[in-house]
């Protein structure tokens, strides 16, 4: 190949590819943008719509609400992925971490709506309500949070630094108040500024579980997808809103996790 | 006897055992070097005197009290890694009291022990110092100070010269070796630097393949190295 091409021109290519990807995966993020500023006053009019601002309302506390769960729960789950050797891990861990982040959305509501729904066979119907939302978030959203803090928590368990710990006469559970968690902190407000973000965006657990009543389960990106086939000034200003707010947490997120490889 | 006794031990790692049936002792006041090159199984003796590795066989006996089963925290050993492996978010005096802290010792007590360990390991004024703002050797010292401030039965310390670098090498060993002189612990350190061998022990034991090849001090063994191998060992360059 290089017979009949230059290494600069080689140079070059790679770089004009790059800048191909930027363009178009910046672009499309800042192409919203370029459009509001076009119908300026009527995107902000739609900032001030009152189910607009429910349903910003609704996706923040439900994403928060989400992002409380994930670290109360996710945490011993990454403690003891870190921790514990048993038979079946790796593929359990796969599945409790891995697959939620990349499943079908629409397949997770089914999944709901047959467990927690009218024909729920533990007789608990969640369809439709506030709870339903948090439901669906955290089954998607939640194992950033274990996923990252496992990672960390390897770190620490690697650098025998909690058996150190022990030999001082610390008890497990005191390595894991004294150690382990002020070690992470870094990486847990990483990982729940990723499960927030993730939350924040969630739609299909959200469409089909808890379903798209307006002021009560209502939230941005089920919003945009009722809202979005008649293109109105409203689904524009939610885009907005929502990608605003997951551009924010992400920027946050690297700032912190820069941080934390310098320590 | 007081000190520590290690009876017929068979240890090592997933079920393979890397050591088998060493007996050994090592009396209170004493100091122990374990030498050997890689793989030797010192370090393993080392895990296992400590708690993190559990033997298949033979028992471990501190001041007559066998430990062979008893949980990490409970033994009372002050351990020091080779990395010294302290705490990152704690300062100088929260990484010295961290053993009482865990242990319920009161405030008061804390401090005086506190007060006490940075005197012996000449570190006062560096108390509130990030562990990050210290040289090598005062790392090395507050994690001492740390595993001496918990009263310990026994002193491990795992390859304590290895992150030192050379130019302040000799001081930093010849403070430790004055601190080892003031201390009623039996003391059990392990090295393949044959300096830091010959520097510190009082006592030396050499070991091959997980035995004890050869046992007793300095001189003795350097006298009369048992074989051309543990000759070689310590003296690298003269060993013709």
């Amino acid at each position: 190949m290089s017979k009949f091409f230059s290494s600069k021109s080689l140079i070059f290519l790679l770089y004009f590819l790059a800048g191909c990807t930027l363009f178009f995966l910046v672009g499309t993020i800042l192409f919203q943008y370029y459009i509001a500023l076009g119908s300026l006053d009527k995107v902000l009019a739609a900032f001030t719509n009152d189910r607009i601002l429910s349903a910003l309302w609704l996706s923040i506390t439900s994403s928060i609400l989400t992002t409380i769960f994930a670290i109360i729960f996710g945490i011993p789950l990454a403690y003891v992925f870190a921790m514990k050797q048993f038979r079946g891990k790796v593929p359990l861990e796969t599945i409790a971490v891995d697959v939620p982040q990349t499943f079908p959305p629409v397949a997770e509501g089914m999944i709901f709506l047959l467990m927690l729904g009218p024909a729920s066979p533990f007789h608990l119907n969640l369809t439709f309500t506030f709870a339903a939302l948090v439901i669906a978030k955290f089954f998607i959203a939640g194992p950033f949070v274990v996923s990252t803090v496992t990672r960390r928590f390897r770190e620490i368990q690697k650098s025998g630094i909690n058996l150190t710990a022990r030999s001082l006469g610390a008890n497990p559970f005191q390595v894991f108040t004294t150690v382990f968690i002020p070690m992470s902190l870094t990486d847990i407000a990483a990982g729940s500024i990723l499960c927030w973000s993730r939350a924040m965006g969630e739609l299909g657990g959200s469409l089909i579980f808890a379903g798209v009543i307006p002021f009560k389960t209502e939230v941005l990106p089920t919003y945009i997808a009722l809202d979005a086939k008649t293109l109105t000034t409203g689904a524009l200003a939610a885009t907005i809103l929502g990608t605003t707010a997951s551009m924010l947490a992400l920027v946050t997120f690297k700032k912190l996790t820069l941080k934390g490889e310098n320590r | 006897m007081k000190g520590l006794t290690i009876q017929n031990l068979t240890t090592g790692y997933n079920g393979k055992a890397i050591i088998e049936d060493l007996t050994l002792a090592v009396k209170e006041k004493e100091t122990l070097v374990l030498m050997g090159i890689s793989g030797s199984g010192k370090t393993t003796l080392l895990l296992t005197i400590l708690g993190i590795l559990t033997p298949t066989k033979g028992k471990i006996l501190l001041h007559e009290k066998d430990i062979t089963m008893l949980p990490i925290e409970e033994r009372n050993i002050g351990y020091l890694p080779q990395d010294y492996g302290l705490f990152p978010h704690l300062n100088v005096s929260e990484n010295i009291a961290y053993g009482l802290h865990v242990r319920g010792t009161s405030e008061q007590e804390q401090h005086t022990k506190l007060k006490e360990m940075l005197t012996f390991v000449e570190l006062e004024g560096y108390e509130n110092r990030k562990i990050q703002e210290l040289s090598g050797g005062q790392r090395q010292r507050v994690g001492l100070a740390r595993a001496l401030a918990i009263n310990p039965s026994l002193l491990l310390l795992d390859e304590p010269l290895s992150n030192i670098d050379q130019v302040t090498k000799l001081e930093v060993a010849t403070h430790m070796k004055n601190l080892f002189a003031k201390l009623d612990v039996p003391i059990i350190l392990v090295t393949h630097n044959h300096e830091d061998a010959i520097f510190l022990s009082e006592y030396l034991a050499i070991m091959i393949d997980g035995k004890v090849e050869q046992i007793g001090t300095v001189k003795e063994i350097l006298k009369e190295p048992k074989t051309p191998f543990i000759k070689r060992l310590l003296m690298p360059f003269n060993s013709s």
